[in-house]
C-alpha cells in the first residue's frame, strides 16, 4: 500500500514538475521580454538583469516564486494572478464536478439496463440516443438550450453562477460553501438561485459525458454477464437481478474508472468552451479573455493552473482504482 | 432530412418570438439595479480617459462636477457649485460651492470632514499641474484636458475661502463652463489623496474611488462585474436602489437576452439589428435619441501614401456612405457630411460632402501611384458605439467597396483596451471610429479630433496636424458672436473637405434599452449614463 | 497471374468483405455513410455545387428567411445572412474547410501516432517508459488549453488551430496502436516470423500492419468526430478560422449578433456541424458492431 502512494506520489511530483517545466519555457516562446511574462511587471532594468541570470537559476527563482504563491500579475489587470486563479478555477472545477456527477447518476443505470437488455428495443434506443448526444457540438447545445429553457420559457437564468445583486464574499471559490458562509443574505433563497444557475450549463456538458459513461456500462456490462461465473451463477438458477447485483455490478464497475480518468480532460474542455456561453466566470473564460488582450504572464498562470487540475484530478482518480483493482499492478509493471 | 431541419428551425425560431414568457428572476427581490454595460472601464478615473465605458462607469456614479449639462436642454446647471460669476472680461470665474456634501464612507477610507474648496483645487491640479504629487500617478495623460490645451489657459486656481473658489484665465474661453460640466472634470477628494499618499499607494485613487456621487465602489472583477452600493447621504436626496452592478457583457446579443430574461434592467448600445426585437416586446423599453456624434473613417496621415490628401480624398470617394447608413445603422442615422451633427448650432447644412464616385477614385489612385493591388489595413473596433454600432461589419463592406478600386484591405481588430493602445502608437493605415460629444460647444467636435495637440492625447486617430486649421479653431473661440463662428468653422469644413484626413460617415441616433419597470431614466446627450435617479419597480 | 484451380473452392469472402457484410445489415449505419459520402462529396467538390460565391456581400438581399418560410424566396434556398451573402453557398464552403480539415489533420495525427505507438509497442525498457511518460503529460493538456497556447505564441489562424488539435489526437493513435502492438507481439506468428530472422521493418509492415488497420479505421472514425468538434469550437471561440476563412464554428459566432431576427443562422451551421459529427460517429459505431460480430463468427 505505502508503495503504491509512494509510486503515485512520486509520479504526480514529476508530472507537475513537467508542466512547471513547460509553463517556464512557454515565458520564453510567447511574444515579448520573458521576464515581464514570468512576472507581469514591465521594468527594463529588471528584464535586462534577468537576462544576464543563467536559465537554471532563472528557473529555480520561478519554482521559488511559484512554490510562494506568486504567479506574476496580469498585464490587464495589474492584479495577482494567483488570486485571479483562486476565483476562477473553483468555479470551473465546481462545474465540471457536478456534470460528472450529473452524468454517472444518469448514465450509471442507464447503461446497466441497457446492458442486461441487449439486442431488444430499450437497448437500441438507449443507444441511439447516446450516439445523438454523442454528437452535439457543446457551444450549439449550450445556445439551444439558452434559447429555450430562458428565452422561450423564461424558467432559468442564462448567465452567471448567482444573481450578481446577491453580494456572496468569495472565500472558497465553491458557490454553495460560500453561500452557507454569507452572512449577509438569504441563504435558502441564494442556494435555491445558484441551483438554477447551475442547472443550464451542467446538463450541457454532462450531456456528452454521459453519452460515453452510457456506452462504456453497457459494453462491460454485457462483457460482464457473459462471464462464466454469471453463467455458473445462472445454471444456479440465481434470478438475473440477483446475479447482477451480487456478482456482476462491481465487476462492471472497475472499467469505468479508467474511463473517468479520461473524460476529466473532456469535461474540463467543454465546460471551458461553453462557459463563455454562459458568462460562468471560470477559468476558460478568463483564458479567452487573456488571450483576447495577449495577456501572457495569465495565459503562462492559467495554463499552469489548468494543467496541474487535471493532472492531480487524474492521478487520484487512477490511485483509487488502483487501490480497489489489485489487477491493474501487471499493467504498471509495465508502464511504470 | 427537411422534417428535421424544419423542426429545428421551428424550435429555434419559436424560442425567439418570447414576447410574453415569465420572468425567471423576478422572484427574487433583491434591492438594486442590474445595468449591462458593454466593456471594462481602464480605470475609475474618467479624468484620465475620454473612453465612453469608462465615463458611463464612474462619471455620474461615483463623482460630480462642479457643473451639470440638463439633460433634456443642454443647458448648463448647477452641480456641486450653487452658483458661479464671471468676469466682464470673460478672465476670472467665481465658484460659490455647495456646503454638507459628504464623501464615501467606505472599507478603506473614512472621511473627517465634507467637500470644500480643498477638493476643487486638488482636481483641477491634478491634471492642471505637472509638479502636483498626483499629476504622473496612473500614467500622468490627461487627455481630455490636454486636447484642449486647457492648462496652458488656466493661470491661477485660488481658494478664496472653504466654499469659494476663483479661475483665472489667460485667455477667454467660450467653451470654459460646458468643459468643467463634463464628464471628465470630476471632484476627488483631497482628504483621500492625503492619506494614499501616507500609505504609499497613490494609484489606488484612480481604481478605489471616493467621490460624492449617489454610488460607492464595492468590487471590480474585470471581465465580469462592478459592484456598487447606495451612497447612504447623497447631496441630492435618497438613492432608491441599494445596489447597482455592472455586468460587463461586450457582446450585444447576449446583452439583449439577459435583458428578455430580466438578469439585466438596462442594456447599453443595442445593435441596430435588435432594435424590432425590443420594440415588440412589450417587457422592454427603448429610449431614442439624436446624438451628439460623428462615426468616420481616418486615415493614418502621418504614413505614406495616407499623407497624401489625393489618396485619402480618392478612397474616401470609393464608398457608397448611404449604402453603409442602411446596412449597418438600419437608417437609425443621418449621413454626415462634416464633422458636427445636426443638432448643434454651428452645423452647415450646405457643406461639401464627397461623392461615390468609384471611377474617378481609380483614376486619382493611379494619378498618385498607387498600383492595383495596394494593401492597406482597416481597422475595425471591437465594441459598439452609438456613432458605430458595427465596425467589424462595415469594415467587411468596405473592403468590398475597395476591392472594387484595386485596393486590399485587411481587417484588423482587437480588445478594446488592446487596440486603443496600439492606434495610439499609430500602428494603423485606417481606422473606423468616432466620437461622442462631450458638450454641446462645437469646439469639442473640431479641437480634439483633428488639432496637432490631440495626437499625443489619442482623440486624433488620423494624426493629422495642420497650422492653418489649429489656427482657425483658436480663433473662434476667442469670439462670442455665433454667427462669426459659424463662418470660421464653415471655413474649417472646407479645408477638411479638400484635405480629407477623415471621411465622416454618420450621425446616428442613440439608443438604450430596458425593462419597461425602470423608471427615472433618459439618454444623456451629453456624457455618461446617470444612474442616481433611477427607481425600480418590483411587482 | 491466374492460377489454375483444380477444384471450385467454396468462396472464402475477405476480412472486408465480411466486416461490410456485417456492416450492410445495419441500416442506420448505412444511412450514416451516405450522409458521409455526401460531406465528402461536398469537401470534395463544394466550389461547383454552390451557387453563389459565399463572400459575395449583397446589400439588398440581407437577412432573407430560408425558402421554406413565406417571406423566403428559391433563389436563396436557405437564406441569407446579416451582409446578403448565401447561407447555402456559405455552408458548403464552410463544409468543404471544417470537413476536410479534419480529415487532413486525422490523417497526419495517425501517421505520427501509429510511428510512434508501434515504436513505444515494440521497444522496452527506458525508452518506452519516457515515452509513455510523455504522452500521459500531453494527454491530460485539454485541447483548448493547448490551442490557447499556440494561438499565444504563433497567433489565430485555421492552420495554428489545426496543430493544437492535431497534436491532442495523436496520443489517442499513439495509446491504441502501442496497445495493439503489445499484444500482436505476444503471439505465435510474431514469434515464428521473429525466429524466421525477420527484421523489426519487416515484421512491422508485414505482419503487424495488416492486423491493425481495422483499429486504425474505428480509432479514426472517433478521431475525426473529435476533430470536427474542436475545430468548430476553436472556430466559434475566435481561436481559429479568422476573416475571409469560411468554417461552420466561426460561422455560427457571427451569426450570434442576429440570433433574435434571423435565427436560422444559428439553427443551419449548427445543424450542419451535428449531422456531420453524428453520421461519423454512427458510421464508426456500425464498423465497431461488424467487427466484433465477425470475430464472433
Amino acid at each position: 500500500m505505502i508503495k503504491i502512494l509512494l509510486r503515485y506520489t512520486n509520479l504526480l511530483v514529476l508530472t507537475l514538475l513537467v508542466v512547471v517545466i513547460f509553463s517556464f519555457a512557454l515565458a520564453y516562446l510567447f511574444p515579448g521580454e520573458p521576464y515581464t511574462n514570468l512576472t507581469g511587471v514591465i521594468d527594463e532594468q529588471a528584464a535586462a538583469a534577468h537576462q544576464n541570470l543563467s536559465v537554471t537559476s532563472a528557473f529555480w527563482q520561478y519554482l521559488g516564486n511559484i512554490f510562494a504563491g506568486d504567479w506574476g500579475l496580469s498585464l490587464m489587470t495589474g492584479q495577482s494572478l494567483a488570486d485571479e486563479i483562486a476565483i476562477t478555477l473553483p468555479a470551473t472545477l465546481e462545474l465540471s464536478l457536478y456534470a460528472l456527477a450529473f452524468a454517472l447518476l444518469v448514465g450509471l443505470p442507464i447503461g446497466f439496463w441497457a446492458g442486461l437488455k441487449p439486442h431488444k428495443g430499450i437497448d437500441y434506443s438507449v443507444l441511439g440516443a447516446s450516439a445523438v448526444m454523442h454528437s452535439f457540438p457543446v457551444f450549439w447545445l449550450a445556445m439551444l438550450l439558452v434559447l429555450i429553457f430562458s428565452l422561450q420559457f423564461g424558467w432559468l437564468p442564462m448567465s452567471g453562477r448567482l444573481n450578481l445583486l446577491m453580494d456572496v464574499p468569495n472565500v472558497s471559490g465553491f458557490i454553495f460553501v460560500d453561500i452557507f458562509l454569507a452572512d449577509n443574505i438569504d441563504r435558502s433563497q441564494a442556494a435555491w438561485d445558484a441551483v438554477k444557475h447551475l442547472a443550464l450549463p451542467t446538463f450541457c456538458v454532462s450531456i456528452i459525458t454521459m453519452a460515453t459513461i452510457i456506452r462504456a456500462v453497457r459494453r462491460s456490462t454485457l462483457e460482464v454477464m457473459h462471464k462464466p461465473f454469471i453463467i455458473a451463477a445462472q445454471s444456479r438458477g440465481l434470478s438475473n437481478a440477483q446475479i447482477f447485483f451480487k456478482h456482476g455490478f462491481r465487476n462492471a464497475l472497475l472499467p469505468i474508472l479508467p474511463i473517468l480518468a479520461m473524460q476529466v480532460t473532456t469535461i474540463i474542455t467543454n465546460v471551458m468552451i461553453v462557459e463563455s456561453i454562459f458568462s460562468w466566470p471560470g477559468i476558460g473564460n478568463w483564458l479567452l479573455q487573456a488571450i483576447y488582450q495577449q495577456d501572457y504572464p495569465a495565459i503562462r498562470a492559467g495554463m499552469l493552473a489548468v494543467a496541474g487540475a487535471v493532472i492531480v484530478v487524474t492521478i487520484l482518480i487512477e490511485l483509487f482504482n488502483r487501490i480497489i483493482d489489485p489487477s491493474r499492478e501487471k499493467f504498471e509493471d509495465v508502464t511504470f | 432530412m427537411i422534417n428535421g431541419l424544419r423542426f429545428f428551425a421551428f424550435v429555434v425560431v419559436s424560442a425567439t418570438i418570447s414576447a410574453c414568457s415569465p420572468v425567471s428572476n423576478s422572484d427574487i427581490k433583491v434591492n438594486g439595479l442590474v445595468f449591462c454595460s458593454e466593456s471594462n472601464p481602464s480605470s475609475f478615473n474618467p479624468q484620465l480617459d475620454t473612453s465612453g465605458t469608462t465615463a458611463d462607469a464612474s462619471a455620474h456614479q461615483i463623482y460630480d462636477r462642479l457643473l451639470d449639462f440638463d439633460t433634456e436642454s443642454g443647458n448648463i446647471v448647477p452641480g456641486l457649485a450653487d452658483s458661479w460669476l464671471v468676469s466682464g472680461d470673460g478672465l476670472v470665474y467665481t465658484f460659490q460651492l455647495k456646503r454638507r456634501v459628504a464623501f464615501h464612507t467606505t472599507p478603506y477610507f473614512t472621511p473627517t470632514r465634507t467637500f470644500n474648496a480643498d477638493d476643487v483645487l486638488f482636481s483641477i491640479n491634478r491634471w492642471r499641474q505637472v509638479e502636483h504629487p498626483y499629476h504622473k500617478v496612473s500614467g500622468g495623460f490627461y487627455p481630455y484636458f490636454q486636447s484642449l490645451d486647457l492648462a496652458d489657459n488656466i493661470v491661477a486656481v485660488k481658494r478664496i475661502n472653504g466654499y469659494r473658489v476663483e479661475i483665472h484665465l489667460a485667455q477667454p474661453d467660450s467653451s470654459f463652463l460646458a468643459n468643467l460640466a463634463t464628464d471628465f472634470a470630476v471632484v476627488l477628494s483631497a482628504e483621500y489623496g492625503q492619506q494614499l499618499i501616507e500609505q504609499g499607494t497613490p494609484s489606488a485613487i484612480d481604481n478605489r474611488p471616493i467621490g460624492t456621487g449617489p454610488y460607492k465602489f464595492v468590487e471590480y472583477r474585470p471581465n465580469h462585474f462592478i459592484r456598487f452600493e447606495r451612497h447612504d447621504d447623497y447631496w441630492r436626496g435618497k438613492v432608491n436602489q441599494a445596489q447597482l452592478v455592472f455586468d460587463i457583457t461586450p457582446r450585444s446579443a447576449l446583452r439583449l437576452a439577459k435583458l428578455i430574461t430580466g438578469e439585466c434592467d438596462i442594456s447599453v448600445f443595442p445593435a441596430q439589428s435588435e432594435l424590432d426585437v425590443i420594440r415588440d416586446n412589450r417587457d422592454l423599453e427603448l429610449l431614442e435619441k439624436p446624438g451628439l456624434n460623428v462615426g468616420f473613417w481616418a486615415f493614418n496621415t502621418q504614413k505614406p501614401p495616407f499623407d497624401n490628401p489625393d489618396v485619402r480624398r480618392a478612397l474616401a470617394m470609393a464608398i457608397d456612405k448611404n449604402t453603409l447608413l442602411d446596412t449597418v445603422y438600419f437608417d437609425s442615422a443621418r449621413r454626415a457630411t462634416s464633422l458636427l451633427p445636426p443638432s448643434s448650432w454651428a452645423h452647415q447644412s450646405n457643406a461639401d460632402d464627397i461623392n461615390y464616385n468609384p471611377v474617378q477614385a481609380r483614376r486619382l489612385l493611379q494619378a498618385s501611384g498607387i498600383e492595383p493591388g495596394f494593401e492597406m489595413t482597416l481597422w475595425a473596433m471591437p465594441v459598439q458605439r452609438a456613432y458605430n454600432p458595427n465596425a467589424m461589419k462595415m469594415a467587411r463592406l468596405m473592403q468590398s467597396y475597395l476591392k472594387d478600386v484595386g485596393v486590399e484591405a485587411t481587417i484588423v481588430s482587437y480588445d478594446w483596451t488592446t487596440f486603443r493602445n496600439n492606434l495610439q502608437q499609430g500602428l494603423h493605415d485606417s481606422v473606423l471610429i468616432g466620437w461622442s460629444a462631450d458638450n454641446v460647444d462645437p469646439d469639442n467636435f473640431y479641437r480634439p479630433l483633428l488639432t496637432c495637440s490631440a495626437i499625443p492625447t489619442g482623440t486624433n486617430r488620423a494624426m493629422w496636424c495642420n497650422p492653418a486649421y489649429d489656427e482657425l479653431i483658436e480663433q473662434a473661440l476667442l469670439v462670442n458672436d455665433t454667427e462669426r463662428r459659424k463662418q470660421i468653422y464653415a471655413q474649417a469644413n472646407r479645408m477638411l473637405y479638400e484635405q480629407m484626413p477623415l471621411m465622416p460617415i454618420a450621425h446616428a441616433f442613440r439608443f438604450q434599452a430596458q425593462r419597461n419597470n425602470v423608471n427615472n431614466l433618459t439618454i444623456n446627450t451629453y456624457g455618461g449614463v446617470r444612474l442616481g435617479g433611477v427607481v425600480k419597480q418590483y411587482d | 497471374m491466374s492460377r489454375f484451380n483444380l477444384y471450385i473452392d467454396e468462396q472464402h469472402p475477405s476480412p472486408w468483405q465480411q466486416t461490410w457484410r456485417e456492416f450492410k445489415r445495419s441500416h442506420v449505419a448505412m444511412a450514416g455513410i451516405i450522409m458521409l459520402g455526401f460531406f465528402t462529396v461536398v469537401a470534395l467538390f463544394g466550389p461547383l455545387i454552390a451557387p453563389y460565391d459565399p463572400l459575395l456581400q449583397n446589400t439588398d438581399t440581407t437577412l432573407i428567411p430560408p425558402s421554406w418560410d413565406p417571406s423566403g424566396t428559391v433563389r436563396y434556398v436557405l437564406g441569407t445572412d446579416a451582409l446578403g451573402r448565401d447561407l447555402f453557398s456559405r455552408l458548403i464552403h464552410a463544409s468543404q474547410v471544417t470537413f476536410g480539415t479534419s480529415v487532413m489533420l486525422v490523417m497526419v495525427a495517425m501517421l505520427v501516432g501509429v510511428a510512434i505507438g508501434v515504436m513505444a509497442g515494440m521497444s522496452y525498457g527506458v525508452r518506452a517508459s519516457i515515452i509513455n511518460h510523455l504522452l500521459d503529460a500531453l494527454m491530460v493538456i485539454p485541447t483548448l488549453l493547448l490551442a490557447i497556447i499556440i494561438v499565444a505564441i504563433v497567433g489565430t489562424g485555421l492552420v495554428n488551430s489545426m496543430w493544437a488539435i492535431t497534436l491532442a489526437l495523436i496520443p489517442h493513435f499513439v495509446h491504441h496502436t502501442r496497445n495493439t502492438v503489445r499484444e500482436l507481439m505476444k503471439k505465435e506468428f510474431i514469434l515464428a516470423t521473429k525466429l524466421d530472422g525477420a527484421s523489426k521493418p519487416h515484421i512491422f509492415i508485414y505482419s503487424l500492419l495488416p492486423n491493425m488497420i481495422e483499429m486504425l479505421v474505428v480509432q479514426g472514425t472517433i478521431a475525426l468526430s473529435i476533430a470536427i468538434l474542436d475545430i468548430t469550437a476553436l472556430g466559434f471561440l475566435n481561436l481559429g478560422a479568422q476573416g475571409s476563412t469560411i468554417e461552420l464554428g466561426a460561422m455560427l459566432a457571427e451569426s450570434l449578433n442576429v440570433v433574435y431576427i434571423a435565427p436560422w443562422n444559428i439553427a443551419l451551421p449548427g445543424l450542419t456541424i451535428f449531422l456531420m459529427v453524428f453520421s461519423v460517429n454512427v458510421v464508426g459505431d456500425g464498423l465497431r458492431a461488424a467487427l466484433n460480430r465477425r470475430l464472433r463468427h
